[in-house]
């Protein structure tokens, strides 16, 4: 009961310090500014912590995320294609890149029958790397697009947000999070799955089919995200195992947890970057940065 | 052309054709300035002041982002300014190669391994420009017509110091925000136009700052250079600029953001804006 509090208490810390930390003086339309990027803070470190989790226990691989897995990568990859070659940052580029390349890396594991779960993440470690290297490509080719790509693989909560993408932002938002309640929906699912994929399958769970709807959902979801705030490594990877050491493997509770903290985690991190510099720093920059050597003193302990 | 030459000449009388002849050689002598001489330029501003020194017989390679003065654009392309190709622009059998630093860093060191003089220009203040016209005059025999461009352009960058100076925010690109800071020749131009650059504190010459730090710092005027609208942004209301209408999209990027003689024209217009 008492971890729950302080979880839900760091939540609420991390929002409130969000909202009333910043180099300018607060005032309505300053906390109307911080509020947006709050609202997408809690929604991309949210996203990619759930994501994470859940490919995670689906994989039962403590390495699998959004990035290993390609899918992010693939996002940026797509995303970047269409900055080049239509000019605008698209989603759709974004979930198409993503889609295809989780595809490529879940077929690529999935020869010869059944799913080789080792051979899920060096295809994908593979399939990032090849698509970080057209990303670099693209970056050459473009000229002053260049500084959208980098900030693009390395997330980006300083969006501008005006009349033309308001309402824009807010569906994405309201789909993905519908997304995210849809998935959620099989926690008994993956929790049958983490004992075993034989005792899965004996118990009647069509492991094939789950696979293949967590697949295509959660590249949607990182599609979106990644269109929206860019690609924010780290949360999606550790952040699911700090939610696993303080509340168990139980994706009832793991889940919403892992989401709750991947928020809170990029809240506090945004909040500092924002306080230590006037540059807009890369958000992932500072997760990575601020999050390995707490990682590290956690899983120590 | 060729034989449309042979033909009109054939049909001249002898004596005409060494007159003909000898007027070409007087009119090739007084155009090349240093004989055999062959520059490539992989920079726009360099290209520009090429011309204006009435040196362009000597250009024999230029970028795609070389497109002023117009006749520029019929030069052969080398590759583009941040790309160009080193196959090509030794393909033009090149004295001198122009390069612009930091952008073309690795292009110098490879053209470094050749056998040509490469000029290297870095322009983060207004000095840096003027030296600078004067070097590639001396080099291409046009040190006079570069004395009086430098001349000119001084007489025309008359700084103004007016009661109160305005608070100017430049916008370069709208996602991530990166704008001017005090290590770029535009930081210096806003001043001698009479005004503010509101991030003239950062040392960097292209800072990339927050959204909030703009706010705070309240620009009165902004100056767009990038397509996308500033219009209804969410927390920006209290901007000065935006409260009273004074933002400013429809400005040749080409006469601020290329250190050549253009400059004049963006300084001008940068007097018109901030000085009202």
């Amino acid at each position: 009961m008492n971890k729950y509090l302080i979880v839900t208490a760091l939540f609420v810390l991390a929002v409130i310090t969000g909202l009333l930390i910043g180099p300018a003086p607060l005032d309505s339309t300053i906390l109307q500014l911080r509020l947006s990027r709050v609202v997408l803070g809690i929604f991309a470190g949210g996203i990619m912590a759930f994501c994470g989790g859940i490919l995670q226990g689906l994989f039962g691989n403590p390495l699998v995320e959004p990035y290993t897995l390609g899918s992010a990568s693939g996002a940026a990859l797509g995303a970047a294609c269409g900055i080049l070659f239509v000019g605008i940052l698209n989603p759709l580029f974004a979930f198409l890149g993503s889609l295809g390349v989780g595809f490529f890396v879940y077929t690529i594991a999935r020869m010869e029958g059944g799913l080789l779960r080792d051979r899920l993440i060096l295809a994908g470690v593979v399939m990032s790397f090849l698509c970080s290297a057209l990303v670099m490509l693209i970056m050459v080719m473009g000229g002053r697009e260049l500084y959208e790509v980098l900030y693009l693989l390395m997330g980006y909560l300083g969006v501008i947000i005006d009349a033309s993408n308001r309402w824009y932002y807010i569906v994405l938002m309201v789909v993905s999070l519908g997304l995210v309640g849809f998935l959620y929906r099989y926690y008994r699912e993956l929790d049958i799955i983490s004992q075993g994929i034989e005792t899965a399958a004996g118990l009647g769970v069509n492991i094939e089919r789950l696979s293949l709807i967590i697949f295509v959902v959660t590249s949607l979801i990182i599609g979106i995200t990644v269109s929206m705030v860019g690609a924010i490594g780290f949360v999606g990877l550790v952040v699911p195992h700090i939610s696993k050491l303080l509340f168990g493997a139980k994706h009832l509770r793991s889940l919403p947890a892992s989401f709750l903290l991947g928020a809170t985690f990029l809240l506090f991190a945004d909040t500092l970057a924002r306080v230590l510099t006037v540059y807009e720093l890369p958000v992932g920059v500072v997760t990575s940065i601020v999050g390995v050597p707490f990682f590290i003193y956690l899983y120590r302990r | 052309m060729l034989r449309i030459s042979q033909i009109t000449i054939s049909h001249l009388p002898k004596s005409r054709i060494l007159i003909i002849v000898t007027l070409l050689f007087f009119v090739v002598c007084t155009n090349t300035p240093e004989p055999g001489m062959r520059v490539v330029s992989l920079s726009p501003a360099m290209t520009e002041i090429i011309y204006a020194l009435d040196a362009d017989v000597s250009l024999v390679g230029v970028t795609t982002l070389c497109d002023y003065p117009p006749q520029a654009r019929n030069k052969p392309k080398v590759g583009d300014f941040s790309n160009p190709s080193l196959e090509r622009i030794m393909g033009m059998q090149p004295t001198l190669v122009i390069v612009h630093l930091p952008e073309q860093r690795r292009i110098q060191d490879q053209l470094e391994r050749f056998d040509v003089n490469i000029f290297v220009s870095e322009t983060r203040t207004l000095a840096d420009i003027y030296a600078e016209i004067r070097k590639l005059g001396t080099l291409l025999n046009r040190s006079q017509q570069a004395e009086s461009l430098v001349h000119t352009m001084q007489a025309d960058l008359q700084p103004i110091s007016p009661a109160r100076r305005k608070r100017v925010y430049i916008e370069l690109s709208p996602r991530p925000l990166i704008t001017i800071g005090a290590g770029s020749f535009l930081n210096e131009l806003i001043e001698l136009a009479g005004g503010q650059n509101i991030f003239s504190d950062l040392d960097k010459d292209y800072p990339i700052v927050q959204q909030e730090e703009v706010i705070r710092r309240n620009p009165e005027v902004i100056l767009v250079l990038h397509p996308v609208a500033v219009g209804s942004r969410s927390g920006w209301d209290n901007v000065d600029a935006l409260k009273y209408d004074r933002v400013y999209a429809d400005i040749n990027q080409d006469h601020l953001m290329r250190p050549g003689p253009r400059l004049v024209e963006g300084f001008n217009t940068l007097r018109e804006i901030v000085g009202e």
